[in-house]
């Protein structure tokens, strides 16, 4: 056992590319606390997110025939944020308009997510496991031998944009008034409704973006049950982080480096895997225990809003 | 009143335009279908035949038989409907409706009958009726439903009932959208010559994938099947469903099921003993070890106030860790030591060692025939014992304590008694059902018990519907909150007992193969059941039916058996968000407003009358 830098680098860059799907999701599932709607179903929507796009693509490739096409995982970087906001407006249309328990209408989306993949996948593959292979991952940015998908760019630039958006821009106002005291939001004129349809639908927005990394930038295909508790990390990681975007980010790359470590660690002598892989939800565990009493949630977080 | 009788026509009206659609594009019957699910189509407005003519000697006469009758009688009601005081006209064109849905059915069936009479062998096999007839028998449901509902009362009666009423819309709702992903994932079998034979054949298909879906219910090996497949339902939905009732989501019950599992292997396999101690107490440690990984994220809620959803749910990833950590291997390096475990049986499969036959919950067959005569032991202990509980008008200490009694009394005199001698066919055999199914149906009667006749559950009760109010009401609320952790997660664990104790993985070792995932179909099962021991039962035994069917639509369609984990996901979905039905069905302070407004209604009429 032999730690030399080339380890450490690895670590790193592990580091990097493992926090990214967490932080997406987690900077979503800011949004929608932030507008008081708790929204567990992010694990559900990143496998829907992956999903999309691997099939987008991969069924696109088929049409289009061989070839290289960098457009092609864009679209289906979009395509899988379109189908993420959809689902997270299911959870938004039962939630807020029915006044659902929303971790039980979460829930149910998140088993959907169990489900309906195979069908999909049956229906175009064959096999109710895995989509077929994508040619057209996302491209890699930066130096040769330090490149890292776009994605991973942009979650950590939209940590200071969500901070922007949330502190300093009236609706980052209104979504902050509608999640600690809707009543007064009302009052004063906001549309408490339409706010937390946003941040729901943001929040399935964002992991949506998630599954696509998952799916056409970390892998090149879609597996089942790839999100592995990502989403339930995240949100543990939000609430570690107190709900704020700085917060997030050091959260999330904590959880990251966790991951980072189990995957570098595997291939070594030090520990088994199948213990390692535990260790990110082992911290999980950890973190929630030792600091949830001291991070305040937004007060109206889980309760539906009447009129 | 004038209105809610224009809206009964209305509503009447709409109801009997759908039916005469159905009617006109769905198949009334089919005589004879294929594997792959082609079939011979009949409808009175032309039929569709996959072999150019009509099976061979089969009458397709009756079919106008019931034809005219249902039409004339879908005018009748049609008229009625807008004719002053319907309701009651209404009751009777539903019942006149059931009995032509019976005509239909019996002369169908005779004319099936007919043709398989003479032959050797079945020639018509694979028959049922179609969409159309069945339409004739919702349609007759609807009216009785409307009936009722448009009668003094009605509403207050289905708003009572919602317990009831928002789980079946919910299925229901989830059924139409589970057939409209049939429809759009597969192509229907056969060739359309038009374009009503295609809608017949995309209809058809959709019937006979729930056909199928719902076959475990006449067939008896499926039957059994759906008693297997529901035992571990039970246990689950019993562990979510005293969660919610305590106010608690546990969505830890694969975790639990996990650590259930683990135990109950390694009682069952290194402890030597005789059967009478070993296996409850391997059924035991089996409680025990998922009632403690229950109770950790509970007690982390109480004293670090960690929400318990995010929690249990870190526990299942690391329990299923463990499991594997203790079967895939046998050998591990830590840190450049080797360290050996004795747990995995050798070979390449991962797996435990095998249970010892002590610990081995005896199979059905056992249990109904030990050595192949009927035993009424086990059906006079349940009789003598719940004659004991519900005829004792004393304590209840004393109403257990006869029910106990009864039950040993009926079990001792049962086995006494001699049965006649039976034989079951390899088809029944061989269906893994076992002894945890009494246990989950004890599990049942515990919650019951517990929840519902306790001080203890009066308490978990008050948690669930005001935590604060019950905290002020003397109840510990941390001490409660671990109990409940540990009494759910002691439940989701027994469900262990059914897959390596009584062997329902088709084999008694703990393998690879655990379906822990069970553990999330008990949410759907709680949610499903309200939460009720006797709504957990239904329930589970429903997804039990579905997933038995499940495997026989994969059989026979190739349509993949996750569509009922789709529909199971879509039940929880409708019924979290009560069943779209208006609010009074999920507000319960609306759904007094319902009761008082009907009540007044009530007064004024009698106030006229007088």
């Amino acid at each position: 056992m032999n730690l030399d830098t080339a380890f450490w680098i690895a670590l790193f860059f592990s580091t990097l590319r493992q926090t990214t799907p967490l932080l997406l999701t987690a900077l979503g599932g800011m949004f929608s606390e932030r507008s008081g709607v708790v929204n567990i179903a992010l694990e559900g929507i990143i496998l829907f997110g992956a999903l999309t796009a691997a099939v987008v693509v991969e069924r696109l490739e088929y049409a289009l025939g061989p070839g290289p096409h960098p457009w092609l995982p864009w679209v289906g970087v979009l395509s899988a944020m379109a189908v993420g906001g959809l689902v997270a407006w299911v959870h938004a249309v039962v939630s807020i308009k029915y006044r659902a328990d929303q971790i039980i209408s979460a829930t149910a989306i998140n088993l959907l997510a169990l489900g309906a993949p195979s069908l999909v996948l049956t229906y175009f593959y064959g096999n109710a496991t895995n989509s077929k292979e994508v040619v057209n991952r996302l491209p890699l940015w930066g130096p040769e031998g330090f490149a890292l998908s776009p994605l991973v760019y942009l979650a950590f630039l939209l940590v200071p944009l969500s901070w922007w958006i949330l502190f300093k821009t009236p609706f980052g106002l209104r979504l902050r008034a509608v999640g600690e005291h809707p009543e007064a939001a009302d009052t004063l004129g906001v549309n408490v409704y339409r706010m937390r349809y946003i941040g729901v639908v943001l929040s399935g927005i964002l992991a949506g973006l998630a599954g696509a990394y998952l799916a056409i930038g970390f892998l090149n295909q879609f597996v089942r049950g790839m999100s592995a508790g990502m989403g339930f990390i995240s949100l543990a990681a939000m609430i570690f982080g107190k709900w704020h975007p700085l917060g997030i980010l050091f959260s999330t790359l904590l959880f990251g480096f966790a991951s980072a470590l189990a995957i570098q660690l595997q291939g070594t002598e030090i520990l088994p895997a199948v213990l390692v892989q535990a260790f990110p939800y082992v911290v999980t565990v950890l973190v929630l225990a030792g600091f949830m009493g001291k991070s305040r949630p937004p007060a109206a977080v889980g309760k539906p809003y009447e009129k | 009143m004038l209105t809610d009788e224009r809206r009964l026509g209305v509503l009447v009206a709409l109801g009997g335009g759908v039916l005469f659609l159905l009617w006109y594009l769905a198949p009334w019957a089919v005589p004879h279908r294929l594997f792959g699910g082609e079939g011979v189509l009949l409808s009175p407005f032309g039929h569709h035949l996959p072999q150019g003519s009509l099976p061979q000697g089969y009458r397709d006469g009756w079919l106008l038989w019931t034809f005219y009758p249902s039409l004339a009688w879908l005018g009748l009601t049609l008229a009625l409907a807008w004719t002053p005081k319907p309701a009651r006209k209404l009751y009777l064109m539903g019942v006149l409706g059931l009995g032509l849905f019976l005509l239909a059915y019996l002369l169908f069936q005779a004319s099936v009958a007919q043709v398989n009479a003479g032959a050797e062998r079945p020639i018509l096999r694979r028959y049922s009726l179609g969409l159309g007839s069945y339409a004739t028998l919702a349609f007759s449901l609807y009216l009785l439903l409307l009936a009722r509902l448009f009668s003094p009362g009605g509403l207050a009666f289905l708003v009572r009932r919602r317990g009831v009423v928002v789980p079946l819309f919910s299925l229901l709702l989830a059924s139409l959208l589970g057939g409209v992903i049939v429809a759009v994932m597969k192509r229907a079998p056969g060739e359309a010559q038009s374009l009503r034979e295609a809608w017949m054949l995309k209809l058809d298909l959709i019937t006979y994938t729930y056909q199928l879906l719902y076959s475990p219910l006449v067939n008896p090996s499926g039957f059994l099947q759906s008693l297997l497949l529901a035992t571990p339902l039970i246990f689950t939905g019993l562990a979510v469903a005293l969660g919610f009732r305590g106010g608690l989501f546990n969505i830890g019950a694969p975790g639990q099921l996990i650590l259930g599992a683990i135990a109950a292997m390694l009682v069952g396999v290194y402890l030597p003993g005789p059967r009478w101690l070993v296996l409850p107490l391997a059924i035991l440690a089996a409680a025990l070890a998922g009632g403690l990984w229950g109770a950790l994220p509970g007690w982390l809620k109480a004293r670090f106030g960690a929400h318990e959803v995010i929690n249990t749910i870190m526990l299942n990833y690391i329990a299923a860790s463990l499991f594997l950590f203790l079967i895939s291997a046998n050998e591990y390096k830590f840190f450049g030591r080797t360290l050996y475990l004795p747990f995995k049986y050798p070979g390449y499969e991962a797996r435990s060692h095998e249970i010892r036959p002590e610990a081995r919950i005896p199979h059905w067959t056992e249990l109904v025939a030990p050595g192949g005569e009927l035993s009424f032991a086990l059906p006079l202990a349940l009789l003598l014992g719940l004659l004991g509980y519900f005829l004792t008008r004393k304590s209840l200490g004393h109403r257990v304590l006869m029910g106990l009694l009864g039950g040993v009394v009926g079990y001792v005199m049962g086995g006494l008694l001699p049965g006649p001698g039976v034989s079951f066919g390899p088809d029944l055999t061989s269906v893994r059902l076992n002894g945890a199914f009494l246990l989950a149906l004890l599990a049942l009667f515990f919650f019951h018990f517990y929840v519902f006749r306790t001080v203890g559950g009066y308490e978990l009760r008050a948690m669930g519907l005001a935590p604060k109010a019950a905290e002020y009401g003397g109840v510990m609320a941390g001490r409660k909150v671990v109990l409940i952790m540990f009494l759910a997660g002691a439940l989701a664990g027994l469900a262990a007992t059914h897959y390596v104790l009584g062997g329902g993985i088709d084999e008694y070792r703990l393998k690879q193969a655990l379906p822990y995932s069970v553990g999330f179909d008990g949410i759907a099962v709680a949610l499903m059941g309200q939460n009720t021991p006797l709504g957990v039962g239904l329930a589970a035994w429903l997804f039990g039916i579905l997933l038995t069917g499940g495997l026989q639509v994969n059989l026979q369609l190739g349509i993949s058996r996750e569509l009922v984990a789709v529909l199971q996901a879509l039940i929880v979905l409708f019924i979290a968000a009560g069943g779209f039905l208006p609010r009074y069905f999920t507000d319960p302070l609306r759904a007094a407003e319902v009761e008082v407004r009907e009540e007044a209604r009530k007064r004024e009429e009698r106030g006229e009358a007088r």
